[in-house]
């Protein structure tokens, strides 16, 4: 267990490091966008002002408050201590809400999007490539072109051909929302009905690109497994074809686990576009209104949100293939 | 004449490969062998002479794209070639007959500990057995070969590359199988490694934990160490089957005289033989030539070499060659060079 030991914390290491530089990054990049978020807020507040010295004690007082006054070196001190007991501070572009208000009535829409949506695409994709590398044939002649043509799509270019369809032309299901504009948000039929169909579409935008990417990439790792040397020794030992079908996928299966973590890990990211789109009230949409009203703390607080899922999950697959792939855990223990 | 029990029989084995494009390539061509109990055969040849699709069409076991086409094999006397493939499976393949890959370096799954895949492989032959007899069964044979009982529960990363050969052969006869065959074991290991691959054969043989060997090479001086008997095969054919020494130093078939020329073997009277080469490269199976396969090649060929059929002959003691030519016309050309 001592080079298991080693291992983790050398991986755990990596990530400290990784992480403090991509901290350090996600204050620095937002700060460097030219422009003053300050100034537009003033300049809404003060609309109609024509003291100038009221103005400029408007400015100061919301430049006291988001704390932009102060040399960029102490901000960020001053962000660490706050970062540190949980507070992310005022938005600019959406004050006088919290940036914690803003992320904590988003992240929940982007999570029940993308969760089940990778997590679906992610299976249906590697069944496909397994059955396609095992069952060969007609069932893999016809798989293949439609997933590399499938998964080659760009995300926008998906969601906006779904929305065409199933939403200007067959009008299935409405084409921008989380919900019905005319509705509040509440436990009741017509919520929930609103809400799910209005999920379908950005849900099967995502599902679909992930089908295609997963089970090319399944496919080809399975044939590779499945000419393996041991399968035949296997065989040959009489061992069931059930059985090394299942000694195959494991072991084909190891690349896709860390496809599935990355791209949980990658899942804020990942729902830009599809949010943007389908105008979907999720973590996405609200990066993208916080680039578009330069407003630092939201960036940092959604990048840093990002930082630390990508980092959580790539930990977790290094940890997680250290105990499945004895193969790493011996070329890394030393 | 050997009156020990035959243990293997082949007649008339023809198997294909189907490509892709549905073709049909003939690699192993009506081809018959016995092995007696006790015994070892070992089977030569040039790269692509079907050797190795000898050995897995010996199994009575096929997959793509290899295909059974006509022909017997019968172990101890029971033909398994008719025998539908899921009773192959259960009860001839690692109990009657085992095999062990020409990569045996890369024949074990690199997730599974050693153990796990033994436990695989002893239920699928004996159900009920439990992990605790399994791996009783296992250290003893493990150490009975030599290899320490840790091997078992370790993954194949952590075996060396001899290790992991000797591991997978002590695998292949867990079940005291009837049958061993051996499919380029040694070649891609260094000398230190091959002799104890070679050692734990002999001890094989030995100690009855398999009833016969067939061992497939391209090394000949290493089929004289180890079998009893040499068949050389070529184009798919047996060209010539003789006692090992005989194969050796007085082969009859000029492939065989070809192939023996070109080796090294550190014995009194080849000292002054110059090491030869054969010209040219086996015929493309997809269209063997009539006549003899290996005319296109051969120094004395003859124009009725290209047309006729050529049968294998028997002279003395089971020794068999495919020629036009007797025995003596063939070794005064070899005397006249």
């Amino acid at each position: 267990m001592k080079g298991y030991q080693k291992y983790f914390l050398n991986k755990l290491s990596w990530f400290l490091i990784t992480f403090v530089f991509a901290f350090l990054l996600n204050f620095i990049l937002p700060r460097l966008m030219p422009g003053d978020p300050v100034a537009a807020i003033v300049s809404r507040v003060a609309q109609g002002m024509s003291n100038t010295s009221g103005v400029q004690a408007i400015y100061e007082q919301y430049a006291r408050l988001f704390g932009t006054n102060r040399p960029i070196h102490e901000q960020f001190f001053i962000y660490i201590g706050n970062v540190a007991r949980g507070d992310f501070g005022f938005s600019i572009s959406q004050y006088p809400r919290t940036v914690f208000d803003v992320i904590r009535s988003s992240i929940m829409w982007t999570i029940a999007l993308q969760f089940p949506a990778i997590i679906v695409g992610w299976l249906i994709g590697n069944t496909l490539g397994a059955l396609a590398a095992y069952l060969k044939g007609g069932f893999d002649k016809i798989l293949m072109p439609v997933s590399i043509f499938v998964s080659n799509f760009p995300a926008f270019g998906m969601a906006v051909i779904l929305m065409v369809i199933f939403g200007v032309a067959l009008e299935w299901f409405p084409t921008s929302g989380g919900y019905g504009f005319d509705l509040i948000p509440e436990f009741s039929w017509k919520f929930i009905r609103s809400v799910i169909s209005h999920y379908q579409l950005p849900f099967w935008s995502i599902v679909l690109i992930a089908i295609g990417g997963q089970a090319i990439g399944m496919r080809s790792m399975a044939i590779y497994e499945l000419n393996a040397d041991y399968v035949k020794y296997a065989r040959f030992m009489g061992i069931k074809d059930r059985k090394i079908i299942g000694y195959v996928f494991r072991n084909a299966m190891l690349p896709q686990i860390t496809g599935l973590a990355l791209s949980i890990g990658t899942m804020v990211g990942g729902a830009l576009v599809a949010e943007i789109v389908f105008s979907y009230p999720g973590l996405g949409y609200t990066i993208l209104n916080g680039v578009m009203g330069q407003d630092y703390p939201l960036i940092s607080a959604t990048t840093l949100i990002i930082t630390i899922m990508v980092l959580s999950a790539n930990f977790l697959i290094e940890i997680l293939y250290g105990i499945i792939d004895p193969r790493i855990k011996a070329a890394q223990a030393d | 004449m050997d009156m020990g029990k035959t243990i293997l029989e082949v007649n008339e084995l023809t198997t294909r490969y189907i490509t892709r494009f549905g073709e049909s390539v003939y690699a192993v061509d009506h081809v018959s062998l016995k092995v007696e109990e006790g015994k070892s055969l070992g089977i030569a040849g040039e790269s692509g002479c079907g050797k190795s699709t000898l050995a897995l069409s010996l199994m009575g076991y096929y997959f793509p794209p290899l295909h059974y086409m006509s022909g017997a094999i019968l172990i101890d006397g029971r033909n398994i070639s008719g025998m539908n493939p899921d009773d192959v499976r259960k009860l001839i393949l690692g109990k009657e007959i085992a095999y062990i890959p020409q990569a045996a370096m890369n024949a074990l799954n690199p997730t599974q500990k050693v153990i796990r895949f033994i436990e695989d492989v002893i239920q699928v032959h004996d159900y009920g057995a439990t992990k605790r007899d399994i791996y009783e069964r296992a250290r003893a044979l493990f150490e009975k070969l030599g290899l320490p009982a840790s091997v078992l529960e370790k993954y194949p990363v952590e075996l060396s590359g001899g290790m992991k050969q000797r591991t997978v052969i002590a695998i292949s006869v867990l079940l005291s199988p009837k049958v061993l065959i051996a499919d380029e074991p040694s070649s891609a290991l260094d000398v230190t490694s091959q002799k104890m691959v070679i050692k734990m054969f002999r001890q094989l043989m030995n100690d009855g934990l398999i009833g016969s060997l067939i061992f497939i090479t391209h090394e000949l001086p290493l089929l004289y160490n180890v079998t009893d008997d040499i068949m050389v095969m070529y184009a798919g054919q047996i060209v010539e089957r003789a006692n090992a020494k005989a194969a050796v130093f007085d082969p009859l078939h000029p492939y065989s005289k070809g192939l023996m020329g070109s080796i090294i073997v550190p014995e009194e009277g080849l000292r002054n033989v110059k090491l030869a080469a054969i010209p040219g490269v086996p015929p493309n199976l997809k269209n063997p030539p009539s006549g003899c396969r290996f005319a296109e090649r051969c120094k004395y060929v003859t124009p009725e070499c290209r047309v006729t059929t050529v049968n294998l002959r028997e002279i003395e003691d089971g020794r068999t060659y495919r020629c036009i030519f007797s025995e003596n016309e063939l070794r005064e050309a070899y005397q006249n060079g």
